[in-house]
């Protein structure tokens, strides 16, 4: 239905992917253009940083194609959809989740792909093939974690909206936030890389996996890493649960 | 008059009303700042100079990025989209009040509040941060400024006009509007100044409406324009006001023949 409808708007569709794609491409313009002028941006390469910003775009549209319907939980709690969602057959996250698949994001997904496997040979220079082989494993199953932590970031801020039927805008609060993780963080200060690690794991969400990828990170990194995304998903569904207990019709 | 400033009071009022969406568009902006000047910071880590701008004009872009954008980006045309498709725009219409004043007046409104807190937060910067702010040597520079920053909102208001105006033939121009709103954004220099780009994309941005709405303002702000260059600025603004004003006013009269106030 989503497609379908995201089909039947064409112009709507296509200047949406238009405005992205927009986006995606002025960015890696000027990423390209400022290395014109310098060797390196906090100790990266050009195909480093493209890299970063790459793996940002992926763990971000990863998590906009699959996580879309649950910005519009407020409006749903408003006009009553919420309670037939509720009653339905089906898991009401997984529902209220695919109630809107941003279709439109699986075509910008095709340059972001296609760059990254551009760019991986570019940063792994001369490493053996086995090497190559776990740092690619190790990049995936980060980008995966990435999406698991923007699943749970996305599932407390939709808690939140369930149990004050307001504070939607939260959402886009984390996407700004996360817009953050378009550069390495190591260009951000160190109070702010610990904000960004430990309050908010954009750091973890979007940096960890190119740092694999160039050995940057430790072992105890990579445990941290799963143990954010691990926590993170208990507690958010600990707070989904929670929420429903107390969610209260207000519209139907 | 009277009744235009009375809309301006009450969507003064409606802004401060609805507080979290107004918080949630100065996070926006913030972020924004945040990630250029630690970005632009670390390039400057180990030069004093790069592509033309000393450190303190390149950290001053981003901070005057920021109230630019809060006085000249701060629009409710998006408003205006959902008017004309839901029909609404008939009552406004049949009222005695010039729509085209009731939609200015309701901007100046985001305009002031987004305004005063890009200011804040600005100020807020540079006494937390210690950050380098450049200081035009010359008040006649701070004047010129003042110009080209009000020649660029009427400017942008023009092509927003005119491109919510589409609205008018289709109920899908929400996703049109945002694509000119992202280009507009880059081309303007919103993120980055255009020195950046390559020579030849640079020149024909600057041909272009989009550099006089905040590039040329904010380099004439820092001085680095010689008389030439800002006469030729002023010259491009007006230029392409005078195109739009009657581009707007033309696309809006046909509009207004199309408009049949579905949903109305």
């Amino acid at each position: 239905m989503a497609f379908l409808m995201q089909f039947g708007n064409r112009w709507s569709s296509l200047g949406w992917l238009g405005g992205k794609m927009i986006r995606f491409i002025f960015f890696f313009i000027f990423l390209s253009a400022i290395f014109r002028h310098v060797p390196s941006v906090a100790n990266y390469s050009l195909a480093e940083v493209a890299l970063f910003f790459l793996t940002f775009n992926l763990v971000d549209i990863g998590a906009q194609i699959f996580f879309r319907g649950l910005y519009m939980i407020g409006r749903d709690i408003r006009e009553g959809d919420m309670d037939f969602y509720l009653i339905q057959p089906v898991h009401p996250l997984f529902r209220i989740s695919s109630n809107l698949v941003d279709f439109l994001d699986f075509l910008t997904l095709i340059p972001v792909t296609a760059l990254i496997f551009y760019m991986l040979p570019k940063v792994m220079g001369n490493l053996s093939s086995v090497e190559i082989l776990w740092r690619g494993f190790l990049y995936l199953l980060l980008c995966v974690n990435g999406v698991l932590i923007a699943f749970s970031i996305h599932v407390l801020i939709a808690s939140i909206t369930v149990r004050t039927q307001q504070m939607e805008t939260t959402i886009w609060l984390y996407r700004d936030i996360s817009s953050l993780g378009r550069f390495p963080v190591d260009v951000y200060s160190n109070l702010f890389q610990a904000f960004l690690t430990f309050v908010v794991p954009i750091a973890v969400m979007v940096s960890y996996p190119s740092k694999a990828v160039l050995g940057f990170l430790s072992l105890e990194q990579i445990f941290f890493s799963f143990i954010v995304s691990g926590a993170l998903l208990i507690f958010s569904q600990f707070t989904w649960k929670s929420a429903l207990k107390k969610y209260c019709s207000v519209s139907s | 008059m009277k009744k235009y400033w009375q809309v301006f009071q009450i969507s003064l009022q409606q802004e401060l009303y609805y507080r979290a969406s107004f918080i949630m568009d100065r996070a926006r902006s913030i972020t924004i700042v945040i990630a250029f000047y630690a970005f632009w910071t670390a390039l400057f880590s180990d030069r004093a100079t790069l592509l033309g701008f000393s450190k303190s004009q390149m950290l001053t872009y981003v901070l005057g990025m920021n109230i630019l954008r809060a006085l000249i980006f701060s629009d409710k045309t998006w408003e205006m989209l959902r008017e004309i498709n839901m029909g609404r725009l008939s009552y406004y219409l049949i009222r005695p009040i010039s729509y085209i004043r009731y939609c200015l007046c309701r901007d100046m409104a985001d305009k002031c509040m987004h305004l005063v807190s890009s200011v804040l937060e600005v100020s807020f910067a540079l006494l937390i941060l210690n950050i380098p702010f450049y200081v035009p040597r010359d008040f006649l520079t701070v004047l010129t400024f003042l110009t080209a920053s009000a020649f660029a909102m009427l400017l942008y208001f023009l092509m927003t006009y005119a491109v919510g105006a589409l609205a008018f033939w289709t109920a899908e121009s929400m996703g049109p509007r945002f694509c000119f709103e992202l280009f507009l954004e880059f081309a303007a220099g919103a993120f980055f100044p255009l020195d950046v780009l390559p020579r030849s994309l640079k020149t024909a941005f600057e041909l272009l409406p989009f550099s006089s709405l905040l590039y040329f303002p904010l380099n004439i702000f820092l001085e680095r324009l010689d008389p030439e260059a800002l006469l030729r600025g002023f010259a491009i603004q007006i230029f392409w006001i005078g195109i739009f004003f009657y581009f707007t006013r033309a696309i809006w009269n046909k509009g207004l023949q199309a408009y049949c106030a579905e949903g109305g």
